[in-house]
């Protein structure tokens, strides 16, 4: 397969991701969204890797897996937190930093 | 001929249950449709030469992160009554932003020239560890810091603050 | 001998009481305990001692200039060591000071609480290595780097006492009074560098006092510059109308005093002119009223020195006119005398401080009605303070004369008159105070405290006797350290001489006749009292203060005027438009994390559209 193909289907997966992060109200649905984004990422890092005929995109796909896996443990905490401190996951329960 | 029905098949996968993670009303449904959408990415990591990628997509993601997802649903109660709230009412916008950028994106691609495939047989997972341990070795120990301070700060974060010591 | 390079010696009389400084400052526990602190920071100024000691016997000459403020591979200044005849002996001099001082001090604060003690002794070793760092400045610009750290480091050493609300007052009119006078040295060091880049061919300027320097700034440039550095001078040596932060600088600690206001800060003044000598040798207007400014300052004070009733007045008064002395020389163009006599009073007015300070310590106070008769309770500092006061008064054979005389030939020799003769009034004056001193406070009428005077401690006779040495010694020095500064020196019987020594004698045979002997007493002198009262320090300090009250504070209340309408007006116009923007600004901020979402991705988009757009 043509590496755009690949590329396109991470685009459309990219996609997916912001539709996610910009309807779900509830955070942990949030975080699946950009879970399916850093997906999207990774996918062409791999394809653009094998493009080239090198291992330095896996390796930073590699990378880019320990960083979403980091950012999702810390996001779950915070969830958690939001949970304890206001009874709910939602997004618009927090707006303390209203101007 | 059969790769790219191979191809077809497991792209349909992945999208539609990807669609589905970020549609489903209920919230362990959609991690759950998350999961079959990181597999499904793994199978194209195969197809990309990329075992070991693969391999850790299934381990680190279907393992750790959806696992952890679910169990965070379970704790922050959320999982009998997700249905109104899950979903917000501004889904208009965010369908026409999302298939803007998805037109942009594609655009780009097109009119970008891409190096043919080189058909290669599967990366070993030793040329993938000299990559990382030889050009990359800071990047990697700078990674290994990073997670200590997450674990380090999800502890701190998650602890309950009534619980002294 | 040939222990080390002389910049390795240089290196170490400047670094050592830095790095005690670093230590007893730095490490608190040690500064608190007091006495450790005290020999930590002693251990600093006998390692300067002996490290100027080597260096003065070794002879040699060397410099090390390090580039520094570098931009563009061109270097803005330098900073290093000069090691030459003048900065190994005044290093030497500075460096025996105040280990004299520091060794002193343990005796004389030991009523001091631990901590304090440990402070003072911090503030000593700033003092020192600023001092030492000024003394091998190879060029203007670390000169008046070291010169404002040798003026913070006695800002601290006059405020010790910093509870009394006098001391306070003193260190902060110290203070100011320099500062306000080292505005002509920063002045002066733009004035030379732009001066000196304007006459180079690559338009770089430089702090360099030598005499290229001064030929190639001319004698307008050099006037320009020396007048802005004698400014400074002022100030820092306490020249009329700028001296008078220094008699109340007598709050300090009594050994304060002997370190700064006997062989150290006073003398950076007069170590800048000597340092700084090719470009003030081309200018002769500045030489000209260095000469008659000196002359005045050091007769002025003298009469006020007579009048004074606490001892430590009288020896800052004396400070005041001895300075004037070095300055007057250098101004008739005798660099080496002006050098000699600064070498010469930093030895005696030391051992006159320190010794004062044995004095204050017995009887705990500082006027003089209060001591009387001491002589018999503490023969071997009151020795050494008669020393040290004949050495200032000129008898024939101690320091003092040596210098002094050379100072005078150095005036009759320009042939300027009125200078030599106000000098030549002025040593007679100076040999009746210190008689009238060393007749009140020595022998006289027993006061309160007298019976109950000891001796001094070890600690504090050891420098005392020490100095001693010096006050009778350092006129025998006088042939070397001529050749050292690069001059020809050897004694012989003048006019001038003959007449300054008959002045002198006949001062302290006055002074004994009013003050010892009381063949005429002082009651019938009282005619006297209103000229004393007219010249008496208070009359300066009154016209600085209606300059203070009228011009100041005129100007002061026109800057707050402007201040108060127009920078306040433009501050809160800025003010107002950054609330009233932030006001408009908050309703974008809602606060839920969904909007911020859509902001960033509106963002990407309009990203990745331009980015195609160019494409």
């Amino acid at each position: 397969m043509p590496t755009s193909a690949y590329l396109l289907l991470g685009a459309a997966l990219f996609c997916m991701g912001v539709f996610g992060v910009l309807t779900r109200r509830n955070a942990i649905g949030v975080l699946i969204g950009v879970e399916l984004m850093t997906n999207a990422v990774n996918l062409n890092l791999i394809a653009l890797s094998r493009a080239n005929g090198h291992l330095t995109g896996q390796a930073f796909a590699l990378f880019s897996l320990a960083l979403t896996v980091a950012e999702v443990i810390v996001g779950l905490a915070i969830v958690l937190l939001l949970y304890r401190s206001h009874r709910s996951v939602l997004t618009d329960s927090a707006v303390e930093m209203k101007g | 001929m059969a790769e790219t029905i191979a191809f077809g098949i497991i792209a349909a996968c992945m999208l539609g249950s990807g669609l589905l993670a970020v549609t489903s009303k209920k919230l362990v449904h959609s991690v759950l449709w998350l999961a079959a959408t990181l597999v499904s990415t793994a199978a194209l990591y195969v197809a990309l030469a990329a075992p070991f990628l693969a391999a850790m997509q299934i381990v680190l993601y279907t393992g750790g992160v959806v696992t952890l997802m679910l169990f965070g649903v379970m704790l922050t109660d959320q999982a009998h009554d997700v249905g109104a709230a899950n979903l917000s009412g501004k889904r208009l916008p965010a369908v026409l932003l999302g298939l803007l950028l998805f037109g942009l994106l594609a655009a780009a691609i097109q009119r970008t020239s891409l190096p043919p495939i080189v058909e290669a047989p599967p990366a070993s997972t030793v040329e993938l560890g000299k990559v990382l341990l030889l050009d990359h070795v800071v990047a990697f120990e700078a990674l290994s810091v990073l997670l200590l301070a997450t674990m380090i700060g999800a502890i701190v974060l998650a602890r309950r603050n009534d619980v002294q010591d | 001998m040939n222990i080390a390079s002389p910049i390795t010696l240089a290196a170490v009389a400047v670094m050592a009481p830095l790095a005690t400084f670093l230590i007893i400052g730095l490490i608190a526990p040690l500064r608190r305990s007091g006495k450790p602190a005290a020999w930590v920071g002693i251990l600093g100024a006998t390692t300067s001692t002996v490290a100027a000691a080597l260096l003065v016997v070794d002879g040699r000459s060397d410099i090390l200039i390090a580039d520094w403020l570098g931009a563009g591979g061109k270097f803005f200044a330098s900073i290093g060591f000069q090691v030459d005849g003048i900065s190994a002996s005044m290093l030497l001099v500075v460096s025996l000071v105040a280990w004299c001082v520091q060794v002193f001090s343990l005796g004389y604060m030991s009523d001091e609480t631990p901590a304090g003690l440990g402070r003072y002794y911090t503030w000593h070793s700033l003092f020192l290595f600023s001092m030492n760092g000024l003394v091998m400045s190879p060029n203007a610009l670390q000169l008046f780097l070291c010169w404002e750290l040798v003026g913070l480091a006695s800002y601290l050493l006059i405020g010790f006492y910093f509870r009394k609300p006098s001391a306070g007052r003193a260190a902060v009119k110290a203070f100011w009074i320099t500062k306000l006078a080292d505005i002509g040295l920063g002045a002066g060091l733009v004035a030379l560098y732009v001066l000196t880049a304007k006459a180079s061919p690559d338009g770089l300027g430089s702090f360099d006092w030598s005499p290229q320097v001064a030929q190639a700034i001319g004698t307008g440039g050099a006037t320009v510059v020396a007048g802005l550095f004698f400014v400074a001078v002022m100030g820092k040596s306490a020249q009329f109308p700028l001296h008078i932060w220094l008699p109340d600088a007598m709050e300090g600690p009594t050994p304060v005093s002997a370190l700064l206001h006997a062989a150290t800060m006073v003398a950076a003044g007069v170590y800048l002119v000597v340092r700084a000598y090719p470009l003030f040798q081309a200018a002769p207007d500045v030489l000209l009223f260095m000469t008659y400014l000196g002359a005045w300052t050091a007769i002025f004070a003298a009469v006020i020195a007579t009048v004074q009733t606490d001892i430590k007045k009288v020896l800052a008064y004396s400070t005041c006119s001895q300075l004037g002395y070095m300055v007057s020389g250098l101004g008739a163009g005798s660099l080496f005398g002006g050098y000699f006599h600064l070498f010469t009073h930093a030895g005696f007015k030391a051992l006159l401080f320190l010794g004062a300070g044995a004095l204050i310590h017995a009887v705990h106070s500082n006027e003089l009605t209060d001591m009387g008769g001491l002589w018999r309770k503490m023969k071997l500092s009151g020795t050494a303070f008669i020393l040290g006061a004949l050495a200032l008064a000129g008898v024939p054979g101690l320091a003092g004369f040596f210098s002094k005389d050379t100072i005078l030939e150095a005036l009759h020799a320009s042939g300027q008159t009125v200078p030599w003769l106000m000098l030549l009034l002025a040593a007679g004056l100076t040999a009746f105070y210190m008689t009238r001193v060393v007749a009140l406070a020595l022998f006289g009428k027993p006061g309160h405290h007298t019976e109950h005077a000891h001796e001094a401690p070890a600690s504090m006779l050891i420098p005392v006797l020490l100095l001693a040495v010096t006050a009778v010694g350092a006129g025998y020095m006088g042939g070397p350290l001529a050749k050292m500064v690069g001059a020809e020196y050897a004694f012989h019987w003048s006019m001038t001489g003959i007449i300054a020594t008959s002045l002198g004698l006949l001062g302290i045979a006055a002074g004994w006749a009013i003050y010892g002997a009381r063949i005429v007493t002082a009651e019938q002198l009282a005619v006297f009292a209103p000229i004393g009262n007219f010249i008496r320090a208070s009359a300066v300090d009154r016209s600085a203060a209606w300059v203070y009250r009228n011009a100041m504070l005129g100007l002061g209340s026109g800057i707050a005027w402007f201040d108060r309408y127009v920078v306040d007006g433009v501050m809160n116009l800025t003010a107002w438009l950054a609330m009233s923007g932030g006001q408009q600004l908050r309703t974008f901020q809602s606060g839920r994390a969904g909007d911020y979402v859509y902001a960033v991705l509106v963002g990407v988009v309009l990203l990745v559209a331009a980015g195609l757009w160019n494409a």
